[in-house]
């Protein structure tokens, strides 16, 4: 009856007992690649045993807290202890107690690691705080004065002339293209403040070691980010420093950069107290203080002609990075290189800017740039379809990259293009044209009605009121499409040369080591596939190294879609030198000799490098060629209901088709698109961080909302492969484009049931009911001046 | 007299007695956490809207955030430790697993929760039902639907093998002597917090009977408490005064229950008596209600998710004098009395008198609020929309609740509108009933309401909403209302909400 009882119950036993749902079996599916074998950590977190940075605890550990500017911008002047306050049970640190560089170190070194003459947002740390206990530590922050000078604060990103990056890339004659066009189509759309909302907050235990070095185990996506920014502002070598990942409740991104700063403040309380500290964010901290997705400005000019090409596009996009710089020049570059949408266009200029404002700094969010960079130019394909006649899905087809087409940058498309495939199912799944001939004709008696009755009204209009019930809430739907470059951009995979391992230890056993994180999203069940298919072993046989940096190398950071297609492959490629060298020494299969050969012969270690895809060209200076080695390419339809007398949006149903190359784990696969489109339908309708003044309004997760299960659809997750020939096992990245395809969708449902585009993201209730109230302004007017409208209507 | 917390909770974990010290508005959660070493299960915001923390207490779903330890003196906590005990919650496991219904995990201890309360209820595992049941446990890795999936199987898994899991009897708490120390398989994890060095956490008085309540606060300043679910959030936040002990009404048995009441005047009109500790998910289960009143069980059921309506009472909305209160608004249209009590004696006060101003009611500093009588006069249709931020777990942006008597001739009588959040309290609009009163309802009539309530209400920009949004929106559901009234009565959802 005891609690323990419960955790002893063998996990294997339970693993095995379970079938993989029934599911239509991929033609490149082998023995275990391409099957949903259920996820290693699952039985851990579904017995509580699976254990959080908050979950652990050290005898004596203490617990950490940042005193934090309440400014957007100002001088530092002093900080100042209350003197009423025994300042002897705590430790204090300031910027002065940095070791090492004052910088968390990432692309640019303006991020301090505790703020040290000017304050450039609010909640940005300025000292730290370690006691025994809690309460303490809290009681001796409200202690702490920060003395300052107001000086002006940039608020405006539009008015703001510090850029930490900018880019323009462009092809073609633009204005040939222009005069060659027919239409012009033109939009500004605005995208908002984004949280991640990992449901585990932010936090950092760190606990000092004997040799003067320290061990941090925190909640963190990338742990060779932590450990290279521990290094430089703590000036300790590699010995002296681990970094070990704890179970980790969600990242989305937020855990890419922002880890790093607060394990290096947990490090630098837990070597000045000699204690192991704790510091673990509450959620209003968490909202306050992490970085969010960037807010951005879209500026879009397309030509398009009568008979439906795409001839010209000019976009300018501008981004709000925030207070420092942390990752906006790349989540820029991933924005600017995807801003085009995936459509070829002979023509072509995208000019972005990512600037810097005194607002708290943005930061990595699954998509990293591409959500909000695509969804204008979703929004200007289904203005396009609008303005052309035609339908938004043929248009589509008509302008998808197929084999062959040349991107902005200059890439030409080799193979692994699934644009059109998407689309076809997406449409076909969705009976998209069907629904949107019913919802035009709904759309055109709500009209006639309207102009009948006037006054906005339907209630007394002549066909009856069951009928208008029907139509009340209106229902939409709407299609987007979206393509996704999988790794790094550019070169930056060649930078990284990340390794990998693969070995059979002296006693016998597999071990694959990698620095990629289990963040919920499967790693560890994914790349553990991957390596027992390849070795012809059974799944439960490959064991996965705990995510410690002494113990692990650095295969980069799990970030950018890249965990499967370039560390899988890394592993795959080590686990075939593996097999063949086992397999040549005992000239005997691998699966029925490496215990043996591990007895006899010792153990078989493959460290594995990333050299390079073949035939891959990036010239970081021009930001021109083959931006990703490979594309993931999506399509979305949502249907909608719209209240229409309160703006109110009920997203129903989403068919989300996604391509992934080549699908390792069914059931993981599909879990990513259902969660990325869930967060692309918040996106879309209600997550917002609003920020005035420089400050957060929405600071408590009773103001910053995310759907609940009866905000959410129902998601019809469809799996596509085009395989990438270029990875060993033919996969590419899934985590990030079911993030980047939705909310073009919805707002385009929106319109087709309300006829209203709302340009800015998120399409609240107030945005739509302003709205619409433009437009029955608008049909009020005509109506009054057209008398005769309202007859024919009545007629 | 009254039993000073500070002494020992005694209650049982997973079928375990457990004892627990410190201040009584100690969280249910950290005692779990830091005291028994039960990490299973998560805390998400510390505010009651993530549903991380969920658990079972007494086999209902509840925030352990929100829920002050003295409450859960004699009770039965069940948390995902239990698994192996429990039935249902080993069902649930298996269909998780298959269904691939975790990722991160941390929101799923929480779930198992809400989805093991969920198949105890017996209610259909429709979608829509199993979406409800868990709309108070966010989720950010999955998009909600393996896990629905998972929920539903587990329920047909269940009724397959008819696992009637009745939960194991309830130990004998009072009796037991076991310390936290005692216990196999519990590991104290932190020492238990002493009160001294948790200033924020107020002492708690918990009176034994109304009377004893009553007597304490004509003694000393008291904060009334009942389910918490404002009361803990805000001391958590650090906007409550933490300085002030707490008055815990929870255990009183007499200040809940639903009845219909005789009139005792000469109106003759009978009343519904609602005590002032009824939770929102009596009101909802309530066939009294739903024959009488549905417009408050549908209300209800707009209030945050299962754990808040398992936890929130009708006497802490009224009390907590919210303008977006979501009870008042119909106690305001209803011309609902209040019924406060002190050792002076009771009184009843109007609804259309009793929220004075922004969070400021009638009530007296020695008063409590122990009943809530809502008038039933014959042929009184009652209305209500709440335009809210989604839809569950949701506050309202606006509110309208409408109720008039239909005159033969088909014209309405004693109308009465009330509006939620467009104004520092609940308001009622003068101005628009006297513009439906006596007059019958038609689209033009609505249409001149829906422009006149504009004008007797200042609503203001929030993080919430807008002004101007919450000014249009009013009209446009006011004039709704009417126009549905025409047509003959309202559609069968109210919005979209299902």
């Amino acid at each position: 009856m005891s609690p323990r009882a419960a955790v002893e119950r063998p996990a294997e036993a339970s693993l095995r007992t379970v079938q993989a749902p029934d599911e239509p079996r991929s033609p490149l599916a082998g023995a275990i690649v391409g099957r949903s074998v259920p996820r290693r950590d699952a039985l851990a977190k579904l017995t509580g045993r699976a254990r959080y940075v908050a979950d652990l605890d050290l005898p004596g550990a203490w617990h950490g807290v940042i005193v934090r500017a309440t400014e957007p911008h100002a001088r530092l002047l002093g900080i100042d202890l209350d003197p009423a306050f025994d300042w002897s049970q705590v430790v204090v640190l300031t910027a002065n107690d940095v070791p090492g560089d004052n910088v968390v170190q990432f692309a640019v070194d303006d991020q301090p690691v505790l703020a040290i003459d000017e304050i450039r947002h609010v909640g940005e740390p300025v000292a730290l705080i370690a006691a025994p206990d809690l309460p303490t530590a809290e009681a001796a922050r409200d202690r702490v004065r920060l003395r300052t000078e107001p000086l002006p604060p940039v608020l405006d990103p539009l008015a703001s002339d510090v850029a930490f990056a900018r880019y323009e890339i462009a092809k073609g004659d633009l204005e040939a293209g222009f005069a060659a066009a027919d239409l012009v189509i033109e939009g500004t759309y605005t995208v908002g403040r984004q949280e991640q909302l990992y449901l585990e907050t932010q936090g950092m235990l760190a606990v000092p070691r004997e040799d003067g070095g320290v061990t941090v185990h925190g909640s963190l996506q990338c742990p060779y980010y932590v450990h290279a920014a521990m290094r430089r502002a703590l000036a300790l070598d590699d010995a002296r420093l681990s970094v070990i990942q704890s179970e980790t409740g969600g990242g989305f991104g937020g855990k890419e950069e922002f880890p790093s700063g607060l394990a290096i403040q947990a490090a630098l309380l837990a070597i000045k107290s000699g204690h192991p500290v704790r510091m673990i964010f509450g959620r209003h901290e968490d909202l306050v203080a992490t970085t969010k997705r960037h807010p951005a400005v879209l500026r879009h000019r397309w030509g398009v002609t009568r008979d439906g090409r795409l001839v010209a596009q000019d976009i300018d996009v501008v981004m709000d990075g925030g207070a420092y710089a942390t990752l906006s020049g790349v989540v820029l570059s991933r924005g600017t290189i995807h801003a085009g949408g995936p459509y070829a266009c002979p023509n072509v200029r995208i000019r972005t800017r990512a600037v810097m404002t005194h607002t708290p700094p943005s930061g990595a969010f699954r998509g990293f740039g591409a959500p909000q960079t695509e969804f204008a130019a979703e929004m200007q394909a289904n203005r396009a379809a609008e303005a052309l006649g035609l339908s938004p899905a043929e248009l589509r087809r008509r302008w998808a990259y197929g084999i062959g087409d040349v991107t902005a940058t200059g890439q030409v498309l080799r193979e692994s293009v699934a644009a059109r495939s998407v689309l076809e199912r997406a449409v076909e799944a969705s009976g998209f044209e069907e629904a949107r001939a019913a919802t035009a004709q709904a759309r055109a008696r709500r009209a006639a009605d309207d102009r009948a009755v006037g006054d906005g009204g339907r209630a007394d209009h002549p066909r009856g009121r069951d009928e208008a019930e029907r139509e009340h809430p209106a229902h939409g739907i709407g299609v987007a499409m979206a393509w996704h470059g999988a790794g790094f951009t550019g070169s930056g995979e060649e930078h990284l040369a990340s390794v990998v391992r693969v070995e059979v230890t002296a006693d016998g056993r597999i071990v694959l080591a990698t620095d990629s994180t289990e963040i919920g999203q499967g790693a560890r069940t994914v790349l553990a596939q991957l390596v027992a298919e390849e070795l012809g072993v059974g799944f439960e046989l490959v064991e996965v190294a705990e995510t410690d940096t002494s113990i692990v190398p650095n295969s980069g950071p799990t970030v950018a879609s890249r965990t499967t297609m370039v560390v899988g492959g890394l592993l795959v490629t080590a686990a075939r030198r593996l097999r063949a060298e086992v397999e040549e020494r005992t000239e005997r299969p691998f699966a029925a000799s490496y215990a043996e050969d591990a007895h006899a012969n010792g153990p078989t270690r493959i460290v594995e490098r990333f050299a390079g895809y073949p035939g891959v060209e990036w010239d970081d200076a021009t930001h021109l060629g083959d931006a990703y080695p490979a594309y993931g390419w999506a399509a979305a339809v949502a249907e909608v209901d719209v209240d229409l007398d309160t703006g109110e949006v009920a997203v129903r149903r989403i068919v989300s088709v996604d391509d992934v190359g080549r699908t390792v784990n069914p059931l993981l696969a599909t879990g990513q698109i259902e969660g990325g489109t869930l967060q692309g339908v918040g996106y879309a309708t209600i997550e917002e961080a609003r920020v005035e003044g420089g400050r957060l309004l929405n600071d408590r997760l009773a103001t910053y909302i995310v759907p609940t299960a009866l905000d959410a659809p129902r998601i019809d997750a469809i799996l596509v492969e085009e395989p990438f020939a270029g990875a060993p096992h033919r996969a590419k990245g899934l985590g990030e484009i079911p993030m980047d395809v939705p909310a073009a969708a919805v707002v385009a449902a929106i319109h087709d049931a309300t006829g209203a585009w709302i340009h800015d993201l998120p399409a609240s209730p107030e945005r739509i009911l302003g709205a619409l109230q433009s437009k029955e302004h608008e049909v009020s007017e005509r109506t009054a001046a057209d008398p005769e409208a309202t007859e024919e209507a009545v007629r | 007299m009254t039993l000073s917390i500070g002494t020992r909770v005694r209650f049982a974990v997973n079928g375990i007695p457990v004892g627990a010290e410190g201040p009584g508005s100690r969280r249910l959660l950290d005692v779990l956490r830091d005291d028994l070493g039960l990490t299973g299960t998560k805390e998400g915001c510390g505010e009651g809207e993530c549903g991380a923390c969920s658990v079972l207490l007494d086999g209902r779903v509840v925030n352990s955030c929100l829920v002050p330890i003295d409450q859960v003196e004699g009770c039965d906590v069940r948390t995902v430790e239990a698994l192996s005990e429990d039935a249902r919650l080993g069902l649930l496991r298996d269909a998780f697993l298959r269904s691939g219904a975790v990722q991160c995990g941390f929101c799923t201890p929480g779930m198992l929760a809400s989805a093991a309360a969920f198949l105890g209820s017996g209610r259909k595992p429709s979608d829509e039902n199993v979406r409800e049941a868990i709309a108070g446990n966010i989720c950010r890795c999955t998009g909600y639907t393996k896990i629905v999936e998972a929920i539903r199987v587990a329920a047909e898994d269940g009724e397959a093998l008819d696992v009637s899991v009745a939960a194991a009897p309830a130990p004998d708490v009072a009796g037991s002597r076991a310390v936290v120390q005692a216990m196999p398989g519990l590991a104290p994890q932190r020492a238990p917090i002493p009160p001294a060095v948790d200033p924020a956490r107020p002492n708690v008085v918990r009176p034994r009977t109304l009377d004893e309540a009553l007597e304490a606060l004509a003694r000393d300043a008291h904060r009334p408490l009942a389910g918490g679910t404002d009361l803990m959030v805000a001391l958590e936040a650090g906007v409550a005064d933490s300085s002030v002990p707490l008055l815990d009404l929870w255990s009183l048995d007499e200040l809940r229950g639903i009845a219909v009441v005789a009139a005792e005047d000469a109106s003759g009109t009978p009343y519904l008596e609602i005590g002032a500790l009824t939770t929102y998910a009596d009101l909802r289960s309530s066939p009294i209600v739903q024959e009488h009143l549905p417009a408050f069980g549908a209300m209800a059921a707009t209030v945050g998710a299962a754990q808040i309506q398992n936890r929130g009472t009708i006497g802490g909305n009224v009390v907590n004098a919210s303008p977006a209160g979501d009870t008042l608004p119909l106690l305001l249209a209803t011309d609902a009395v209040i019924v406060a009590a002190s050792v002076r004696g009771t009184r009843p006060i109007r609804a259309s008198g009793f929220w004075t101003g922004y969070r400021r009611t009638a009530l007296a500093k020695d008063e409590l609020v122990t009943r809530i009588r809502v008038p039933l006069p014959a042929g009184r249709p009652t209305r209500y929309r709440k335009v809210g931020t989604r839809r569950a777990q949701s506050i309202a942006k606006a509110s309208v609740a409408l109720s008039w008597r239909a005159g033969e001739d088909g014209a309405w009588r004693d109308v009465r509108v009330a509006l939620g959040a467009v104004a520092e309290r609940v308001i009622r609009a003068p101005r628009t009933e006297g513009l439906l009163e006596g007059a019958r309802p038609s689209a033009t009539l609505a249409g001149e309401a829906a422009r006149l309530v504009v004008t007797e209400i200042t609503p203001i920009d929030d993080v919430r909403s807008t002004a101007e949004y919450r000014r249009h929106v009013v009209g446009r559901v006011l004039r709704r209302m009417i126009l549905d009234e025409i047509a003959g009565g309202p559609p069968a959802g109210e919005g979209l909400r299902r």
